[in-house]
């Protein structure tokens, strides 16, 4: 049975008739036409579809929509101001962390969630973050190199 | 991948949901997180008509209860669990267990009861199968098994990395019925059958776990062993907790948790044996070590063969037990 | 004119990052389209088996379902990546009258909503009658085997199931083992790994009333998916316009025509509607084409002071039911084995085998990583015989600038013999290998070795299309348009393109505007899956360019007064050298050029191939005949853990030392070496596509097992540098995107040996092998 929930995304409200079996994913990308997140997998192993609902990193993929009622949830197109890249996303370009693209936005999600709640990360804690984003063209390098970039502009922002 | 069709009830308490889970019977499942039952539902393995969510329930932290038990929501997220400040103070070993799971989305989304109450894995199981392994097997309710072609049962592992460390931390399992709530030592929450892993019948819900204060000094290990290091199920996991002698030096009593390599978690109970009352020592873990191996007689799975594993878990136990060692306090 | 470089050599950040960071970038499943429907593809679950009789009638009856193809529905093309007399196309479009792998499409429908596309699928009834199968090459070569594919070529050989094979040689072999004072005979397996390309394949297809196919497809390369689509459709090529779609990586996976491609075409032309088909993940597990695996086995024979004398090949590539490219594998493999070092006696041959297992395709390095691992496992074998170190060995038989091969082509500037030292040095290679030392003091039963891997690659190579031509139009304000065929799939194909340009026409990267991969607005490109987009590609867009500058400097010679040598250009002017007052803006010239040219505005194009003086590419039976103008180096090293308790090996440290000709851009050629490391102890360590009887145990990521964050090596890339970028002249480049898993592969699998004396001679190297050889374990 339809249900209808409202979903905040990206910092606007909206009303959408779905099925209880529709995942966020597909309701982002197919009712909103918010087609950054992307579906790797399906099935919750790659991390392509992460997006953020109330500061948690989830996989939309593995998220029923009907779940996500009255939350804020934000996607890859939620990040930056306008066409001002956020220090994360502006250390990926630097850095050259980015090949394909596929597995960048939900890698830059989980990169901004980790930065959010440690300013400062240690090698260890940037794996624990980022280990359920797969990536298969950089090798993983250049995305560590961006983590630390961007961790040193933003603290220095705030200083 | 989609989901399949189904209804979404949302209770406002643990206790509508049981009573809920009750009346649907077979129809309806349970489901927290859900990055256990939506991957299997996107392969056809389970078509629930109803799903019965707990998502929307809140959580209590841990607390101490009046006796000096530290109570744990079963609804709380994996992530929650790792940096909870009291778990790591009283709990340390559930801690990492907790932080080895998966992946950091996954532990945000999945909580510590659908950890413990995760179904069984296996390579020709946990896939589609419209035209592959087709013909259904003893998990699908078939009669036949592809991974030992001429067994005669299922030979699925219990793959819960929380589970064995929380087994050696001797915690017991709060279940609410319809009717009733009852307790259990969480070892017994495990069947050992791969068709049915939990003993729990319709209507019933994991609501906490309770962990016994530490009354002794205290040294733990967790080892979850994997090829890669991170986002994947364990090939087997040690979870090991040494309860000492006010000396330090004699080992009062030992529990010893093996997971992943057999229809549920291992207790090592004459490696344990093999460890109470004893001095510590390089031989006696090198000892207890090849017990625990010889115990917890690992099925092959997920691509390591039974030999392999064993060798392994040899090895792992002695690092383990020497770990905890080093961690008393 | 000088030849200050402001642009070719330089970090410049991507062209299309910040499209990318920002979700922006479309890829095929991001495509929406009024009317679209879902299309799904029913697939074998047989490895064999006769199609009895396929009933649509109930699918076809179903509400929501537009329309249900089977195999006559098509015209009955054949196709294969290769379609030659000796290799005629062997791959039908839909299975017709059987299948030959679990995986093989059979029917397909399109339905307004997946769940009814998926619901259709389970009402097709399809009665098959089982044919004997085989799954093991060797078994499958013998005589008497099951045949699979009837498709052989005109191979006489008491042999079964050969889909293909390659003969090669020179010299004389059995005196060159004669002469040897050592000789040692080695067998190698790879196995059965995959591309793990993180975009799931897919197409979008749109068959408009005036009869043009419009397709988007992930791919990588638009214009041989066009041949192959209008050829199997029966549609002029002109019909059918391939559209620029991001790409989330191919890695080889992504070349040949697939069933979900042709059947989204057909469904769409049935149905006058647009049908997207998307494969799941599983799907690309299960159905879809994994990298070759080869059987490798090498005699060699040595002088005592390790100078190579002689050698025999025979190499069997696991091709799967159809041939794939399977025929140019084994021809690729001689490719690889002689680049490297000077055989002056040697033996090739190469069989490409038919198994009923879904087919095979390239995977990045296309049969160099396989057979560098054996070559450079066997040499350092040879090498501890004969009591000399991996160093000194290779740099005895390397190649040298200036020597032909056997094919006839010119190695032309080669730094090998650098690329081997450098490594050496940079690691202090004879410092440690052999010692077999523990990690650190501490760290008891971990070890670390040192093991060195030597590579050589074609960049660029004649096959379909065969060339590439670019465009390059000046816009009334003075900025640029390039219109190319290249597709980027990640390798930074458009940004180094455009530094080209930048660099040739002296304009910053802003006022480059990029039109690729659309077969219809862009001409025609070599695709990205032969290695020659820097090279081939880059070299159509200098010409281009060129034409464009010549035309710029004529018309300000004219305008100035000035003569040509006294021209520069600078910021988006032409300028009298020395005397900068004196100076146009590029859009003054376009507005003269408009005036004076007859109303030309300011254009160029330009093309290129490689090998001009061929014809055409070289007989892959024989291996006769030129293929490239430009062959890559690399020496690479790599340092390796191992625990000798639990036999877990990881990747520590890496270290490529290539002669790259010159980079175009460092950061993306590191991207690449990074990319390259990370997918070799992927192979090396992790990763395995398991079989068993045709069907695969683990079709997803987490039992695939590909390298995770955790898995990361420290990756250190170091330049040769044997050519250099000259304004206004023919430049070579030599590749560095598939080449370079090749030799950290096989500097692995030496490194693993000299940590802990095991030698594996099959991929991968497991921790149960590890221990298995250590004795550990059974």
């Amino acid at each position: 049975m339809k249900k209808i929930i409202e979903l905040s995304v990206n910092g606007e409200s909206a009303e959408f008739l779905v099925e209880p079996q529709e995942t966020l994913l597909e309701v982002l990308r197919d009712h909103m036409g918010l087609t950054g997140t992307k579906e790797g997998c399906g099935t919750g192993e790659c991390g392509s579809c992460t997006v953020l609902v109330g500061d948690r990193p989830i996989l939309s993929c593995l998220t029923p929509a009907v779940e996500c009622h009255k939350q804020d949830i934000i996607t890859i197109e939620g990040i930056g101001e306008g066409n001002d890249l956020s220090p994360v996303q502006q250390a990926f370009v630097d850095c050259g962390a980015i090949q394909c693209g596929f597995c960048t936005p939900g890698m830059v999600l989980s990169t901004e969630v980790l930065l959010k709640e440690n300013p400062n990360p240690q090698e260890k804690d940037i794996y624990k973050a980022l280990e359920g984003n797969l990536c298969r063209c950089t090798g993983y390098n250049k995305i560590i190199e961006a983590v630390h970039k961007a961790s040193k502009q933003m603290v220095a922002e705030q200083e | 991948m989609r989901l399949p069709k189904f209804e979404h009830v949302q209770p406002s308490s643990r206790e509508e949901a049981s009573r809920l889970l009750a009346e649907y019977g077979s129809r309806a499942q349970l489901v927290a997180g859900g990055t256990d039952l939506y991957p299997r539902m996107k392969y056809g393995l389970t078509r629930p008509d109803v799903l019965i969510s707990l998502k929307g329930l809140s959580t209590t932290p841990p607390t101490v209860d009046p006796n000096g038990d530290l109570r744990i929501d079963a609804l709380m997220p994996l992530a929650d669990l790792a940096r909870s400040q009291m778990v790591l103070e009283k709990a340390p070993l559930l801690s990492e267990a907790a932080l080895s799971v998966a992946s950091n989305q996954i532990r945000h989304m999945g909580t510590l009861g659908g950890n413990l109450c995760q179904e069984n894995r296996c390579f020709y199981y946990n896939q589609t199968h419209t035209f592959q392994f087709i013909e259904p097997c003893f998990k699908r309710n078939g009669d036949q098994c592809y991974l030992i072609p001429k067994g005669k049962k299922c030979w699925a592992v219990f793959p819960s990395d929380t589970a064995p460390a929380l087994i050696s931390l001797g915690v017991s399992a709060t279940i609410l019925g319809p009717k009733e709530s009852r307790q259990l030592p969480l070892e017994n929450l495990y069947t050992g059958d791969p068709l049915k892993p939990l003993a729990i019948s319709d209507g019933e819900v994991l609501t906490d776990v309770l962990l016994p204060s530490a009354d002794s000094l205290r040294g733990t290990a967790f080892v979850k062993f994997t090829l890669r290091g991170g986002m994947e199920y364990a090939a087997f996991s040690i979870a090991v907790v040494l309860d000492m002698e006010n000396d330090g030096i004699l080992c009062r009593a030992a529990r010893i948790t093996v997971g992943s390599v057999g229809a549920r978690p291992i207790r090592a109970g004459k490696g344990e044996n093999a460890m109470a009352g004893q001095r510590l020592s390089k031989t006696l873990f090198q000892e207890v070590a090849k017990r625990v191996a010889t115990e917890a007689n690992p099925f092959p799975h997920h691509g390591y063969s039974a030999a392999y594993l064993r060798a392994c878990l040899e090895v792992e136990a002695r690092r383990s037990l020497t770990q905890a060692a080093e961690q008393i306090t | 004119m000088e030849n200050k470089l402001d642009y070719v050599g330089q970090r410049v950040p991507r062209k299309d990052g910040p499209a990318k960071v920002t979700g922006r970038a479309k890829y095929t499943v991001d495509v929406q389209l009024p009317g679209m429907l879902v299309g799904r593809i029913l697939r074998s679950p047989h490895p064999h088996a006769k199609i009895l009789n396929i009933d649509v009638s109930r699918a076809k009856r179903l509400k929501g379902v537009k329309a249900v193809i089977t195999s006559d529905d098509t015209i009955g093309v054949k196709h294969a990546f290769v379609d030659t007399p000796r290799y005629p196309a062997d791959e039908p479009t839909i299975a017709k009258d059987r299948v030959l792998f679990v995986g093989e499409a059979v029917a397909a429908v399109a339905a307004t909503h997946a769940d009814v596309a998926e619901k259709a699928l389970g009402l097709i009834q399809v009665d098959y009658e089982p044919l004997p199968t085989v799954f093991d090459v060797e078994e499958a070569m013998q005589p008497g085997a099951p045949e699979v594919n009837p498709g052989d070529p005109k191979v006489k050989e008491p042999l079964a199931n050969i889909a293909g094979k390659t003969e090669s040689g020179w010299g004389d072999i059995e005196a060159g083992f004669a002469q040897a004072d050592y000789v040692r005979k080695d067998r190698f397996e790879s196995h059965l790994r995959t591309h793990g390309y993180l975009e799931p394949q897919a197409t979008v297809a749109s068959y408009e009333p005036d009869g043009k196919l419009n397709v988007w497809t992930s791919s990588q390369g638009p214009f041989f998916k066009r041949a192959k689509l209008a050829q199997t459709l029966g549609l002029p090529f002109s019909r059918v316009r391939v559209h620029k779609a991001y790409v989330g990586g191919g890695f080889g996976g992504k070349v040949d025509l697939f069933y979900h491609e042709f059947c989204a075409a057909l469904l769409s032309m049935k149905t006058g509607r647009p049908v997207k088909i998307e494969a799941s993940r599983e799907e690309i597990f299960t159905a879809y084409r994994h990298g070759e695996p080869l059987i490798i086995e090498i005699k060699t024979g040595v002088k005592n002071d390790g100078t190579l004398v002689a050698q025999q090949f025979r190499i069997i590539n696991k091709s799967g039911a159809y041939r794939g490219t399977g025929v140019v594998v084994i021809f690729l493999a001689w490719g690889f084995i002689i680049g490297a070092y000077r055989v002056p006696n040697f033996k090739y041959e190469g069989y490409a085998v038919y198994t009923n297992n879904p087919p095979r395709t390239a995977q990045r390095g296309h049969g160099c990583p396989q057979v560098r691992f054996a070559v450079e496992s066997q040499l350092d074998m040879i090498a501890e015989k004969l009591g000399i170190d991996p160093i000194e060995i290779r740099l005895k038989n390397a190649r040298q600038t200036g020597e032909i091969l056997p094919n006839g082509d010119d190695v032309n500037n080669c730094g090998l013999t650098e690329c081997i030292e450098k490594a050496a040095e940079h690691t202090q290679f004879n410092k440690k290998y052999g010692r077999s030392r523990p990690a650190s003091a501490s760290s008891g039963p971990v070890r670390r070795g040192i093991g060195i891997g030597v590579s050589s690659y074609i960049t660029g190579s004649l096959i379909y299309p065969n060339s590439s031509s670019t465009m390059v139009k000046m816009n009334d304000d003075g900025t640029v348009t390039l219109l190319t065929g290249a597709l980027d799939i990640g390798q930074g194909a458009e940004t180094i393109l455009c530094q080209i340009v930048a660099e040739e026409l002296k304009l910053h990267m802003e006022d480059i505007e990029i039109i690729a991969a659309d077969t219809e607005t862009t001409p025609v490109d070599i695709g990205s899956w032969i290695s020659g987009n820097a090279f081939v590609t880059g070299n159509a867009v200098r010409v281009a360019s060129t034409e464009v500058r010549e035309k710029l400097l004529s018309i300000a010679a004219e305008e100035l007064e000035a003569s040509l040598e006294d021209l520069v250009l600078k910021d988006k002017h032409v300028q009298v050298a020395g005397s900068p007052s004196r100076n146009l803006s590029y859009q003054r010239l376009v507005a003269l050029s408009i005036q004076k040219r007859d109303g030309d505005p300011i254009m160029g194009e330009g093309h290129w191939r490689t090998v001009r003086g061929e014809p055409y590419h070289p007989s892959l039976a024989t291996t006769k005949g030129r293929w490239s103008d430009s062959y890559a180096f690399g020496a690479q090293v790599a340092e390796v853990e191992v625990d000798i308790e639990t036999g877990l090996a990881r990747l520590v440290r890496a270290v490529t030392v290539h002669d790259c000709g010159f980079p175009i851009n460092p950061t993306l050629v590191e991207g690449q070496m990074d990319g390259q490391v990370s997918m070799a102890l992927g192979h090396a360590f992790m990763e395995e596509v398991l079989m068993k009887e045709g069907r695969t145990l683990n079709p997803s990521w987490l039992d695939y097992r590909m390298p995770t964050i955790h898995n990361t090596a420290k990756s250190e890339v170091i330049d040769v540098i044997t050519e250099q970028y000259e304004i206004g002249r023919p430049y070579r480049t030599k590749e560095v995107g598939e080449g370079y898993v090749s030799g950290i592969l096989a500097a692995i699998a030496n490194a693993v040996y000299d940590a802990v004396g095991v030698r594996l001679h099959t991929t991968p190297f497991t921790p149960e092998r590890i221990l298995k050889g250590l004795g550990k374990i059974k």
